[in-house]
């Protein structure tokens, strides 16, 4: 195998590697840490007292 | 002595002060990336231009070698590709993050590295191109002493949202944030891997045209798709103020993108000299795109029921929601392309033309204007100056891009099946697309248009023109 040859297949296979692994770790801490268990208090968390639900942020310049 | 009572007053004020805090943390940076952004947007529009007006008047410019098509056509894809959506993507991923994050920017300063560095390799990306240095490789055309640039450039970005994301102090990981930390963690990847398999150490006959679209398509769908669906994520329940209709569903979606989109870019080599499994594999992940895309649909669409009305009061929704729904649109589209019976037809020809811009125009740049009408006005404490000219920017992006894709549309499809036709010359097929190019010229005055005005509101905005606002729908409120 040349080295050419070997350059772009360790590029693969350790692209695969990576990301395969980073993925499953993403997931399992994600799982672990809890962000799954309540959605709808994940859905207003970009929410706060001074931009709440129910009132629009954004409107045309007078 | 009795502890002050918490109103419900109190604790607004304390949460605006904190929101703005962490705007005003990281106001340098992000402004510089987009002010850059839409100086490197006006430079793609004028190239364009050129391009553009150079398929149906061939004559024009012709005594100047570096207006030539292909170098123009390059230059711009680098202008707008690199220049505007990367820039912007990067300073929206640090304002988003930092927001979503509840945490202040750290070392702001060194952004200001990364974005030198970005400018400057976008800098000599274009003029280089301009000047005949471009290379045969489709989007990674800037010449060999770009990339250390960008890769440097990008990693300090990678790295300062990393950074943001371990301070965090809300515990919740949005789903913003999902797409936003997979995008800034596959982008620089994607990019280094595939300059050092083209340029830094080549590979050899057939393996690079599976790179170069194996990034190529990846470019959209792992940097820019991500970002975009995320702000959109982001900006459309905070401006209507209503939670996402499904967020089990966003979630679903983030993942499934994940998934399947990296699949996706070889059947760009459907019918070329590639392993027949790869493009068939590489069709399957496109049609499987459909469950993400459908997700996203879904979930914004029904956000959005019984608000469409605020479309005619909120500029940065308007915007957004036009992305969005170009987002289902081109995404349906990709899919469906990906078949083998309908390449045949569409593949080769302007019909792919019209596509790529529904996708990096119609919907990436539409979502990022949003952005951009949503953030700044946080960022500098004023309103934009004129209403007029957000309406201008709006009416003339969505026609421009609407007459370009139709115009483009119709022309590549009759334009695929004459060339399937033995009989019909090919003189009489360029004769026939002529009007359609002249459709391409139209909707790129157009949209240049637009992006004139708003690049006059943005130099407006930063130059303190526009109104002060301390409440209303635009909440500020001044740090004391």
């Amino acid at each position: 195998m040349n080295p050419a040859t070997f350059a772009v297949l360790a590029v693969v296979i350790g692209s695969v590697v990576l990301f395969g692994t980073a993925t499953v770790l993403a997931l399992g801490w994600a799982f672990r840490d809890g962000q799954f268990d309540n959605l709808d208090r994940g859905a207003a968390s970009i929410f706060g007292p001074d931009e709440p639900v129910g009132e629009p942020t954004d409107a045309f310049p007078e | 002595m009795a502890p002050t009572a918490v109103t419900p007053e109190f604790d607004r004020e304390r949460a605006a002060a904190e929101r703005a805090g962490i705007d005003a943390s990281c106001r340098g940076p992000v402004l510089y990336f987009a002010a850059s952004a839409a100086f490197w947007l006006l430079v793609g529009s004028a190239l364009a231009l050129v391009a553009s007006v150079k398929l149906h008047t061939p004559y024009f410019l012709t005594g100047i070698p570096e207006f030539t098509f292909g170098r123009a056509r390059m230059a711009h894809l680098q202008a707008v590709s690199i220049g505007w959506t990367s820039m912007v993507t990067m300073g929206g991923c640090v304002w988003m993050m930092c927001r979503l994050c509840r945490t202040e920017l750290i070392y702001p300063k060194l952004l200001f590295v990364s974005g030198t560095l970005w400018n400057v390799g976008t800098l000599l990306a274009v003029c280089g191109i301009l000047l005949g240095g471009g290379q045969s490789v489709e989007w990674l055309d800037a010449p060999p002493y770009c990339p250390p640039f960008f890769i440097a450039g990008l990693g300090l970005v990678s790295a300062w949202v990393a950074a943001t994301f371990r301070r965090r102090r809300e515990p919740h990981v949005y789903v913003t944030q999902w797409y936003i930390l997979a995008a800034v963690f596959w982008f620089p990847w994607l990019y280094t891997v595939a300059v050092f398999m083209i340029y830094w150490s080549p590979a050899t006959g057939v393996v690079q045209p599976i790179v170069n679209w194996w990034f190529n398509h990846n470019f959209l769908g792992l940097w820019l798709t991500p970002v975009a669906v995320g702000t959109a994520y982001y900006l459309i329940p905070k401006i209507i103020g209503r939670p996402i209709h499904s967020y089990y569903l966003s979630i679903t979606g983030f993942w499934a993108l994940a998934l399947f989109y990296s699949w996706a870019g070889m059947h760009h080599l459907i019918g070329g000299p590639i392993p027949a499994w790869l493009s068939t594999a590489s069709t399957v992940g496109s049609v499987m795109m459909f469950i993400p895309v459908i997700a996203v649909g879904i979930n914004h669409h029904m956000t959005m029921r019984n608000h469409f009305h605020r479309l005619k009061y909120s500029p940065a929704l308007r915007f957004t929601v036009f992305g969005a729904i170009a987002y289902t649109w081109v995404s349906f589209q990709g899919s469906v392309e990906s078949l083998k019976d309908f390449s045949e037809v569409a593949h080769f020809t302007h019909y792919t033309v019209a596509h790529a811009h529904l996708g990096a125009y119609g919907f990436v740049s539409m979502i990022y204007f949003g952005l951009y009408y949503y953030m700044i006005p946080r960022l500098t404490g004023r309103e934009w100056a004129s209403s007029r000219l957000i309406r201008v920017h709006f009416w003339c992006a969505a026609v421009g891009i609407t007459i370009y894709f139709v115009g483009l549309s119709i022309g590549g499809w009759w334009q695929g099946r004459m060339m399937n036709n033995p009989d019909v010359p090919w003189g009489n097929i360029v004769v026939y697309l002529k009007p359609h190019f002249l459709s391409r010229t139209i909707a790129g005055v157009l949209m240049t248009v637009g992006h004139v005005a708003f690049a006059a509101l943005l130099v407006m905005n930063l130059a303190g023109w526009g109104k002060k606002r301390t409440g209303g729908p635009t909440y500020f409120v001044e740090k004391t």
